[in-house]
C-alpha cells in the first residue's frame, strides 16, 4: 500500500487520503483520529514536511545569535533560484577564491534602486559554484531595520545592520560577512552612471578586515544597475517615508506593484583573488594612508572586472 | 579587613535585594548583610539586619557610615511600579535615591566597593546599530523613554562618582530584563497572557535573562566587583516568535502604531501592567547585548543561554491560556506520526 503511495500523484493521494478520513468519521472517530489514522498511508516526503511545520510550530528550530534562521533561508531559497536561473540567468566565475573555511570579508559593488538583489545573487552563487557551500551574511542598510515585515525577513536570512561592530564580531566568529562600501550611494546613483564605482565610505570595511586579520575578497557584479534603471529621484517621496532615497524607474512608481518587478537583465558575477591583509598586523588599521591604498585597491580591481565582464556579457538583456 | 565583609544592601525589599541577602547569608566570607528599604525584606532573613529608611531620605548620610559597611550594593532601582512604589515615585527613587546613596558613601570610610544594578535600557532599543552593544557603547544613541533618561543620568552620577574616588571599586552592573520561573514581572505576564499581542512586521531578538543567573551575577560582583560597567546578559539571542512558540502562545499581531496603546489599555486589566520603561521599543526592536566581561572579566558563567532562559520559563509555566483550541502543531504531530 505505501509503495503504492509513493509512486501516486498528488490529487490522488489528497483523495485517497480524504476518502479514508471520510469512512473513520461515518464510523464514529473524531476527525483528528481519523485524520492521524489516514495519514499512515501518506508518502514518506509528505509527512516528513508535516513533521518539519509541526516542529517549527512547537519553536524547536535554530536560530543563531543574529536571528539568522537557516531552514528558512533554505525555504526561501527556490524563489532566489528561481530568479538566479531563469529571470536573470546569472553566469557565475571565481567562486571557489571565497575560502572554504575560516573567516573572509566579501566586497561587492552595490545597484539595484528599489530593491538590491545583489546580496541574494552573490549567496546563490556561492550556494551553487562553490564546492563547499556556506551562508554568508550581509550588511544591510539601517533603514530597513525599521521597517515591519522587511527587517525581520532580512535578519532570517542573514541580513544584520551595517555597523562596523557586526562585521567584527561576524569576522571573529569565523565567518563570511559580505559588505557594499558603496551603500546608499551606489543603490541611489542614477541609471547614466551604471557600473561607475561610488567613494568607498571613508574604508572603514578595510579597517575591520585589518584588526581581524580577514581575507578580502573583491566581487563584481554585472546585470544588477539594468533590473530597476534609476531615472530620476523624488526628494519628496523621500522625506515623507524616512527614506535615504525615493528612485523613480520606467515602471515605478507609474505601474504600482508591477513596477517592484525588477527587469530581467543577464548577470555575471566574478570573485576575484582574495586580497591578504593578514600579515599586516591589526595595528595597521590606525594607518589611515594605507586603509585608503587597500580600499582603492579593492575599489580598481572591482571597476576593473565590472569593465571585462561588461564586454563578456555583451547585451543587456538578451 | 581582618574579620569577615560587611555587605549593605540598598533596596532590600525588592525581589533582587532580598535574593541577594538569602545568597550572601550562606557566604562563609560574609560577616554581616545589611539591608536599607522603605519595605521589609521579602522573605524571612536570618541574619540579615534591616534598617528602615528611604534612600531618598537626608537621614541616609548618618546611617551609611555608621553600619561600617564595606560594600555597597545597590538593588533599588525599579523598573517598574511595584507594591509600596507607584509610578510618580519612579524617577525619584532612581535618580534621586541613588544621588543621595552616592553622597552618604562619600562619608563612609570603612566603604571600598559599591556595586550598582543598572539597567541595560541605557543602549535603547534601536534598529540599526550594533546588533551586539559591548559597556563603550552607551553613549552611541539618544536617551528616548523616561525610564532610559532615567538610567543615563544616574550612571552619569555613577561614573563621576567612580571617578572622584578613585580608591573604590565601583561596579555599574547592565541587566537585561529578567524571567523565570516564579518571577513575577510585566514582561513575564506579557508572555504568559493567552494570546500574545505582537507588533505586526516585527520579530525583535531578545535576550532574556534568567532569574537564577540575574542573582548569580548579582552575588558575584557583590563579592568581586570589577571597575566600570559589565552587562549582564545571557549568550545567544531569541526572537519573539520563537519564543512564543516555545511558551505556547498564539501572538495576535497588532500594527506597530496601535501596540503601545493597547497594551496600556489591555495591560492592566489582563495583569500584565503598562509594560513601563522601554517595553515598547524592545518588542519591536529588541536590544541584544555582549556579555564577554561578564564572563571573562568578572568570572560569571550564565547557566542559561537566552533559548534556555525561555525553555525553562516554558517548563515551569502556569500562566492563562486557550485550552479549548487544539494546537495546529500538535494536530500536525499527530498527523506526521511523531506522537504515538
Amino acid at each position: 500500500m505505501s509503495a503504492a503511495a509513493e509512486s501516486a500523484s498528488i490529487p490522488e493521494i489528497g483523495v485517497r487520503f480524504l476518502r479514508s478520513v471520510r469512512s473513520a468519521v461515518d464510523g464514529g472517530a473524531d476527525p483528528v483520529t481519523a485524520a492521524e489514522a489516514a495519514s499512515a498511508d501518506l508518502p514518506k516526503s509528505l509527512r516528513d514536511a508535516i513533521e518539519r511545520m509541526a516542529r517549527r510550530l512547537r519553536g524547536e528550530y535554530h536560530e543563531d545569535e543574529w536571528g539568522f534562521d537557516e531552514e528558512f533561508a533554505e525555504a526561501a531559497y527556490p524563489f532566489f533560484e528561481l530568479l538566479y536561473d531563469q529571470w536573470w540567468r546569472v553566469e557565475a566565475e571565481g567562486a571557489g577564491n571565497v575560502p572554504a573555511h575560516g573567516r573572509a570579508m566579501l566586497v561587492a559593488n552595490h545597484a539595484g534602486a528599489l530593491f538590491p538583489f545583489d546580496a541574494s545573487m552573490i549567496t546563490g552563487a556561492i550556494m551553487k559554484e562553490h564546492p563547499l557551500p556556506r551562508w554568508p551574511r550581509f550588511m544591510v542598510l539601517d533603514w530597513a531595520f525599521s521597517l515591519p515585515f522587511l527587517s525581520a525577513f532580512m535578519r532570517k536570512v542573514g541580513g544584520v545592520p551595517a555597523s562596523p561592530h557586526n562585521a567584527t564580531r561576524i569576522l571573529e566568529d569565523d565567518g563570511l560577512m559580505m559588505v557594499f562600501p558603496e551603500g546608499v550611494k551606489g543603490t541611489g546613483k542614477p541609471f547614466a552612471d551604471r557600473y561607475r564605482l561610488q567613494r568607498f565610505g571613508r574604508g572603514g570595511f578595510v579597517e575591520v578586515a585589518l584588526r581581524t586579520r580577514s581575507p578580502i575578497v573583491p566581487i563584481a557584479v554585472v546585470g544588477s544597475e539594468e533590473i530597476y534603471p534609476k531615472i530620476a529621484d523624488s526628494s519628496l517621496l523621500a522625506r515623507a517615508i524616512g527614506a535615504p532615497y525615493a528612485p523613480i524607474t520606467p515602471t515605478f512608481p507609474w505601474l504600482g506593484l508591477l513596477g517592484l518587478i525588477p527587469l530581467p537583465s543577464k548577470w555575471r558575477i566574478e570573485f576575484c583573488e582574495p586580497i591578504d591583509v593578514g600579515h599586516l598586523g591589526p595595528d595597521a588599521a590606525d594607518d589611515r594612508q594605507l586603509v585608503f591604498e587597500i580600499s582603492e585597491q579593492v575599489r580598481e580591481t572591482i571597476q576593473q572586472k565590472l569593465y571585462e565582464n561588461l564586454v563578456k556579457r555583451g547585451s543587456a538583456f538578451i | 579587613m581582618a574579620s569577615g565583609r560587611r555587605i549593605l544592601i540598598a533596596g532590600i525589599g525588592t525581589h533582587w535585594g532580598t535574593e541577594l541577602a538569602l545568597r550572601l547569608e550562606r557566604e562563609p566570607a560574609v560577616e554581616q548583610v545589611l539591608g536599607i528599604d522603605t519595605t521589609p525584606p521579602l522573605a524571612a532573613l536570618e541574619r540579615t539586619e534591616f534598617l528602615e529608611a528611604d534612600i531618598r531620605s537626608p537621614l541616609l548620610a548618618r546611617l551609611v557610615p555608621a553600619t561600617e559597611a564595606d560594600t555597597l550594593v545597590h538593588a533599588g532601582i525599579l523598573w517598574y511600579p511595584e507594591p509600596g512604589k507607584p509610578k510618580r515615585v519612579l524617577h525619584d527613587v532612581n535618580v534621586i535615591g541613588t544621588l543621595q546613596l552616592l553622597a552618604a558613601c562619600e562619608r563612609s570610610p570603612s566603604l571600598e566597593r559599591v556595586v550598582v544594578r543598572g539597567s541595560a535600557a541605557i543602549y535603547g532599543c534601536e534598529p540599526t546599530g550594533p546588533s551586539f552593544f559591548t559597556e563603550s557603547m552607551a553613549a552611541d544613541f539618544p536617551l528616548r523613554t523616561r525610564f532610559q533618561r532615567d538610567i543615563g543620568e544616574l550612571e552619569g552620577y555613577f561614573s563621576n562618582f567612580a571617578r572622584r574616588h578613585a580608591h573604590l571599586t565601583c561596579c555599574m552592573l547592565r541587566y537585561q530584563p529578567e524571567i523565570g520561573p516564579g518571577l513575577d514581572a510585566p514582561i513575564a505576564r506579557y508572555l504568559s497572557l493567552p494570546v500574545v499581542p505582537t507588533q505586526l512586521g516585527f520579530d525583535p531578538r531578545l535576550q532574556l535573562l534568567h532569574a537564577e543567573d540575574a542573582t548569580g551575577a548579582l552575588l558575584a560582583a557583590t563579592l568581586a566587583p570589577i571597575r566600570g560597567p559589565v552587562n549582564v546578559a545571557p549568550s545567544g539571542s531569541i526572537s519573539l516568535s520563537r519564543a512564543l512558540r516555545l511558551i505556547d502562545r498564539p501572538q495576535m499581531p497588532l500594527p506597530h502604531p496601535l501596540f503601545g496603546p493597547a497594551l496600556a489599555q489591555l495591560g492592566d486589566r489582563l495583569g500584565a501592567g503598562s509594560l513601563y520603561g522601554d517595553a515598547v521599543r524592545l518588542l519591536r526592536y529588541g536590544r541584544g547585548v555582549d556579555n564577554r566581561r561578564l564572563r571573562e572579566e568578572l568570572g560569571y558563567e550564565p547557566k542559561f543561554d537566552a533559548v534556555g532562559a525561555i525553555r525553562d520559563f516554558a517548563a515551569a509555566d502556569h500562566g492563562m491560556r486557550l485550552v479549548s483550541m487544539p494546537g495546529i502543531g500538535s494536530v500536525l504531530d499527530r498527523l506526521a506520526g511523531t506522537v504515538r
